[in-house]
């Protein structure tokens, strides 16, 4: 009993000894692990640091994303026009543009033509400040269309403005050529502003009124460049103001409807343009919606011969049949036109007109294919009246950041 | 007498509620759930329309002007029609950056977030997919992060929104369960769908998708990828094609005809169908099209 219990006390106490052994054991691997984590760490970071060191590449100075958001817009054309290029860049409107005078730079010529390259940038200043710029290139020109900052967050609805900018006078003055929905300006705009517009060095204030409905009342003084009106430039000479309000008839049916004015001086005299604007939306679908334009311009000016007396009209209607295509027709006239008209004697220079149709393409959002045509009929080409009809295929496309457009 | 008049100003100013525009209507709703009568909510975008192209009309340009806060659901959902509206608007209070502007999607972790991106990808969103309303697990998110908002703007009725929360998301966790049990009993899960529009409610109840009837984000259907599509169908033996309430149904009709799959119209918003008018709808409108 004794023996056999001694020998049971032996092995346990065996036991408990290799039991030990094996523990040490343990002990020490873990010891030669921790050892080789801490020897590996320390390397490792001598490494990290080497390479930092060899590869120095801070970013602490690093601004990339503060870059402002840049645009790229090209439009460019494949035209034909039943008049040669020479002839039709002499071209006249009468009791607007002189022979010699056109500035025809969208889409000039017979054949191929690159209207521009536009880059735009965008950017927030600081909490008070946006800034855009659009930059037009044309193939032998450089121009700022358009350099302004405006205010975020002045009280009381207002909202300032200041930098050379597209007026807000009328419905189509502000939009860029790329967004217009014909390729050509309407004929009143091209014979009171030019292909520019109202684009002035300048200040602008907006207010929208505190109603249920959209009014918005702004006002702007200019520099007043623009000869085609304007353009006695001693001193600034160019005010403009409108009043503009929008009300929804149904969820789907919108109405907007806008009165302005511009007073300026010319070198005869005192130049005041006036103008009034209705635009009815009807959304058909989320792609589909029927859109009818019309905007009446009048100018009163003092000339060398006296008081000129004009006015013009443009209507358009424009259906978007779904996200990829679209058709619309326009069109316009001059429709009253007391000038001195004594450089066209012999020449019918009544009911200046014209009709223009399209249809466009847009495989994406980002780019268009517009076919367009237009017959028109207030032109004098080599001193005679001239119909002139013309077809082109307009490509417009829109890269980078590109801001969402406005109604 | 002064003193009556002194509280009657002073309750005009206590109970002058504030306004919340939100871009979109269940936005709204769970604005309302939890703003409560401290707060009136304007709905800015229509549901009938698809999200990413809002007209941009002059009237929303006068919602706009009286904001106190503007609840965005971003990831640039917005982007194609909200920023010239906030830039004319006017209002101080709601550019991005200031106070009263919240856009939801930075609080969330949203899905498919490409690693690289470019337009010859299509309309592709840099942010990742926008469209998480679909998932009703987030809701109580959303709710939180506009709660915290409205205590920010309007601390003296901060008191008021925390009740309606925690009011809100108890009735919300009763919903879930029952909806979750609903979904449970789901058997097919097998789906396309016609924009990448329902990933959410898919994830949220295992539903795999198989395919786009676009064959690029916002580019329409051609009639190779659509062939491609019903060759996946059939494959893959899938019976439900998903389809929203604003693109063409031409398309899944077509290939409904060709492969016996069912066409289930699904909304992507509060009031994007009959009777989807509440969140509870909402949900439950998708689960029953879904699951039948």
């Amino acid at each position: 009993m004794k023996k056999t219990v001694l020998s049971l006390m032996t092995s346990v106490l065996l036991f408990a000894d290799s039991d030990m052994e094996q523990l040490k054991l343990d002990i020490q691997k873990l010891q030669e692990k921790v050892q080789k984590i801490e020897t590996d760490n320390v390397q490792k970071e001598q490494e990290n640091l080497d390479a930092k060191m060899a590869n120095d590449s801070s970013s602490s100075f690093s601004q990339n994303a503060y870059l402002p958001d840049i645009g790229l817009v090209l439009d460019m054309s494949a035209l034909n026009r039943n008049v040669s290029n020479t002839s039709y860049a002499d071209y006249a409107m009468p009791g607007f543009i002189a022979s010699g005078d056109a500035q025809p730079i969208f889409n000039p010529d017979s054949g191929f033509n690159l209207n521009y390259a536009e880059v735009s940038m965008h950017s927030v200043v600081d909490p008070y400040f946006d800034v855009f710029a659009v930059f037009h290139l044309h193939p032998d020109a450089f121009e700022i269309e358009e350099a302004y900052v405006r205010t975020r967050a002045l009280p009381y609805s207002l909202r300032v403005k200041a930098g050379k900018f597209k007026s807000d006078f009328g419905r189509l003055n502000a939009k860029h050529q790329h967004s217009w929905n014909f390729a050509s300006q309407p004929l009143i705009y091209e014979g009171v502003f030019g292909p520019d517009g109202i684009s002035d060095p300048g200040i602008q204030l907006q207010w929208i009124a505190p109603t249920n409905i959209y009014v918005m009342a702004g006002m702007e003084a200019m520099q007043g460049t623009n000869t085609q009106s304007f353009g006695d430039t001693e001193r600034n000479n160019l005010y403009v103001g409108y009043l503009k309000s929008s009300v929804d008839i149904t969820d789907d049916i919108s109405v907007l409807a806008g009165v302005s004015g511009a007073h300026g001086k010319n070198t005869s005299g005192d130049s005041d343009v006036y103008g009034v604007d209705l635009t009815l939306n009807a959304q058909l679908g989320s792609y589909s919606s029927l859109i009818w334009q019309s905007e009446y311009l009048k100018r009163n000016m003092d000339s060398t011969t006296g008081k000129d007396k004009q006015a013009g009209v443009y209507s358009e209607l424009i259906y978007n049949m779904d996200s990829n295509w679209a058709t619309g027709a326009r069109y316009d006239a001059i429709v009253q036109n007391d000038t001195d008209m004594s450089a066209y004697a012999g020449v019918d220079t009544s009911n200046l007109d014209r009709t223009t149709v399209m249809l466009q393409y847009k495989p994406f959002e980002f780019s268009r294919l517009r076919l367009q045509y237009s017959y028109d009929r207030s032109k004098i080409i080599d001193n005679a009246r001239k119909d002139v009809s013309e077809v082109m295929l307009n490509l417009t496309i829109e890269a980078g950041s590109h801001g969402a457009h406005a109604y | 007498m002064k003193k009556i008049l002194l509280s009657v100003l002073f309750a005009g100013s206590v109970f002058a509620n504030i306004q919340v525009d939100t871009t979109y209507a269940a936005l709204g709703e769970i604005t309302k759930k939890v703003g409560g009568d401290s707060v009136d909510v304007v709905v800015l975008a229509s549901s009938k329309y698809d999200p990413h192209f809002i007209i941009p009309k002059p009237s929303l340009l006068a919602k706009l002007r009286n904001a106190d806060l503007l609840v965005i659901n971003g990831g640039g959902l917005e982007i194609g029609w909200l920023p010239p509206l906030i830039k004319s608007a006017n209002n101080a209070n709601i550019q991005a950056g200031a106070k009263g502007f919240l856009d939801i999607s930075h609080f969330l972790t949203l899905m498919d977030k490409p690693t690289f991106v470019s337009r010859g990808f299509g309309d592709i969103h840099a942010e990742g997919n926008p469209h998480y309303i679909t998932d009703p697990h987030l809701v109580p998110t959303i709710a939180k992060v506009i709660a915290k908002k409205l205590s920010m703007i309007d601390e003296a009725n901060a008191d008021s929104y925390a009740a309606n929360l925690d009011k809100f998301l108890k009735e919300w966790d009763v919903y879930l369960k029952t909806l979750d049990t609903k979904m449970a009993t789901c058997k097919d899960k097998k789906v396309v769908q016609y924009h990448e529009l329902f990933n959410y409610f898919l994830r949220a109840y295992g539903f795999k998708n198989y395919g786009d009837l676009e064959p690029l984000p916002g580019i329409s259907p051609s009639s190779k990828h659509t062939l491609e599509i019903i060759d996946t169908i059939e494959k893959n033996g899938i019976k439900t094609i998903l389809q929203d309430v604003y693109h063409e149904k031409k398309t899944a009709e077509f290939i409904a005809a060709k492969t016996g799959a069912k066409v289930a119209l699904i909304p992507h918003d509060l009031g994007a169908v009959q009777s989807a008018d509440t969140l509870e709808e909402f949900y439950n409108t998708i689960a029953t099209r879904l699951c039948r």
